[in-house]
């Protein structure tokens, strides 16, 4: 039955929304998890608001005085460069009534002053002026009291990521991310300087639960199902071309996919990584670079490059890469409504035609006016309605995979000198569930520990 | 002159009709096949993307080739976005010749899509405007090329080809 809304007092009340049993081949989400409105005040106070989230990357940020705007959980936030470069994460507020100082995506500017009643703040976030400060009459004590744009309680970047906290009560940021930075590795060192974005994001939402979402990017299962459309339209373009041109997409031949591998990686704290072979590597964007690549960074890392990767740094970012690659940034509004904000990633200063490449597929694949994410999340908002049926519990879809899952490393784990929770490899059609776990566990540990602090 | 407002403002006008009546063969054949359908992402609050080969576009296609795929996939019954369709509404006002060159007439207008969704009972209006390359071809007009700028851009689950 489903648990009354107020009902979550105790971390033990939380237990009633995870059966964690893979010892005994049972792992389920609780329904409630996607649709009773307190779990959600509890995911934006707990998780959102109590741990590390993604901010943005450093290279949205050249210069001094340059910001970036963005949102952590619920609150408003502003990344900027101070006059000397120095970077900084601070709640986008003003002290006096709250307004937002900033009021675009990105910018530059020394000094920056509130719409409202115009107290003044620099890019190191100190309060440079209080309007007509000495005709106010002010009391005494308001000299006393701090007026500078409230700094984030943590703030801290790796390989160029940067991540913020709303709380202190965090691990540092490596141990947060843990050997995930070797997933990280993977998409930095494509470039020889690094990876930017491309010009032109795309934001857009849909009518379901956040988590829909940070399943989907490791859900290897709904691939064919879901895309079948997409996947004829592949069809009809390979058809239409000559045998010997090279494969325009990723995806082309779904018979030389479906015999490819898929391999699934959990780590501590709620990241996970799936990654798989790419029976059509020539259509890479990356391809081109192969060889400056291996040159540089070995042949494992060119290898794993060049694999289908997706990964997921919980609770608000992943890094979707097999026809091009996005970057995601999760933005959950409600118990049943989320905003995606995405970007196609380049390594920097890449060659013409792949830049063409790269943007094509991502287009087709990875814009909501394109042939796939529509139907991902047209998918979500299906299971979000379908979810509404009170009088059922308990979702099916945690259990592919569990028999052929491992604790810690395995052989590709050992291959990139990582050790995670959990491994597992399969064929392309196991569509293995078993990464969700570490998702979930994550998830649970950070109410349970939220309500263990009330 | 290619076109005159009156013959310009028909095909625009038929245009948002044949989408709106789902006659995708009819739309379809507006079009040259070296047609080029353009809608670029922002980059900025104020700025759309300028450069398709260099930066992101929301929809890019160089021929027309990219508008029957979007056809073939929206009558494949395969589409969960898709199936079953959203009804429109297409509203195309403000038309305006703006010159002839290289024997392409570029006519620019604005556009309100009403968008319904019959699983939801919600709708959705996409707003913008658009320019049109049109040429004449057998004594007909054709759309050689086509550029919209989507005002609204953070798109409520999905924008198909019939939604602009």
């Amino acid at each position: 039955m489903a648990p009354d809304s107020q009902a979550f007092n105790t971390p033990a009340d939380l237990d009633r929304l995870l059966d964690d049993r893979t010892g005994e081949g049972w792992f389920s989400v609780h329904r409630d998890a996607f649709r009773d409105p307190a779990v959600f005040e509890l995911e934006m106070k707990h998780i959102f608001e109590a741990t590390w989230s993604f901010v943005g990357l450093e290279s949205q940020v050249p210069n001094p005085n340059d910001f970036i705007t963005t949102v952590i959980g619920r609150s408003p936030v502003v990344v900027m460069r101070d006059a000397q470069g120095r970077l900084g994460a601070f709640l986008n507020s003003c002290r006096h009534k709250g307004a937002v100082i900033f009021h675009t995506s990105e910018g530059n500017g020394a000094h920056h002053s509130c719409p409202y009643h115009g107290w003044t703040y620099d890019t190191a976030g100190k309060c440079v002026a209080i309007t007509s400060q000495r005709q106010a009459g002010y009391p005494e004590a308001f000299g006393q009291i701090q007026h500078d744009l409230a700094p984030v309680a943590r703030f801290g970047s790796y390989r160029g990521l940067m991540f913020a906290s709303l709380s202190a009560d965090v691990p540092s940021l490596e141990a947060y991310l843990g050997d995930a930075r070797r997933a990280i590795d993977i998409i930095v060192d494509q470039g020889k300087d690094g990876i930017e974005l491309v010009p032109g994001a795309v934001s857009f939402t849909y009518n379901a639960n956040w988590k829909f979402q940070l399943e989907n990017s490791s859900d290897t299962y709904h691939f064919i199902p879901t895309h079948t459309s997409y996947i004829g339209v592949l069809e009809k373009r390979r058809s239409a071309r000559a045998a010997s041109a090279p494969a325009g997409s990723i995806y082309e031949d779904i018979g030389a996919q479906a015999a490819s591998r898929r391999g699934s990686f959990t780590f501590p704290h709620g990241h996970v990584l799936m990654w798989g072979d790419n029976p059509n590597m020539s259509a890479r964007p990356l391809y081109p670079l192969l060889p400056e690549i291996e040159a540089r960074v070995g042949k494992v890392m060119a290898k794993w490059m060049m694999y289908v990767r997706n990964l997921t740094l919980f609770p608000n970012v992943q890094f979707a890469e097999n026809a091009s690659m996005q970057l995601r940034i999760i933005r959950p509004l409600a118990v049943d409504r989320t905003e995606m904000l995405t970007y196609c990633v380049a390594p920097k200063g890449e060659p013409a035609e792949s830049r063409v490449k790269r943007l094509r597929q991502y287009e087709d694949f990875f814009n909501p006016t394109g042939f796939a994410t529509p139907d991902d999340t047209s998918a979500y908002e299906a299971c979000q309605r379908g979810d509404d049926a009170r009088t059922l519990d308990w979702q099916q879809g945690y259990v592919r995979g569990i028999g052929a899952v491992q604790a810690g490393g395995n052989a590709e784990a050992a291959e990139l000198g990582i050790t995670p929770d959990t491994s597992m490899v399969g064929g392309y059609l196991m569509g293995d569930e078993t990464i969700f776990h570490g998702n979930y566990r994550a998830w649970l540990h950070l109410l349970k520990r939220g309500l263990e602090k009330r | 002159m290619i076109a005159d407002l009156a013959a310009a403002t028909a095909l625009l006008t038929l245009e948002g009709m044949l989408l709106d009546e789902q006659d995708w063969d009819g739309w379809l054949a507006l079009y040259e096949a070296d047609a080029e359908f353009w809608m670029p992402a922002w980059k900025s609050e104020t700025q759309p993307t300028e450069d398709p080969l260099r930066e992101l576009s929301l929809i890019y296609y160089p021929d027309r080739t990219g508008l029957e795929d979007r056809v073939q996939r929206i009558r494949s019954g395969k589409s969960v976005a898709s199936t079953p369709l959203r009804r429109t509404a297409h509203m195309v006002g403000n038309v305006m010749l703006v010159g002839e060159e290289g024997g392409i007439a570029s006519v620019k207008s604005s556009f309100n899509v009403h968008v319904y969704d019959t699983r939801t009972k919600t709708q959705h209006v996409f707003f913008g405007r658009t320019t049109h390359g049109l040429v004449r071809r057998d004594g007909a007009l054709r759309i050689r090329r086509k550029k919209v700028i989507l005002a609204n851009d953070c798109v409520p689950t999905m924008l198909d080809i019939y939604c602009v």
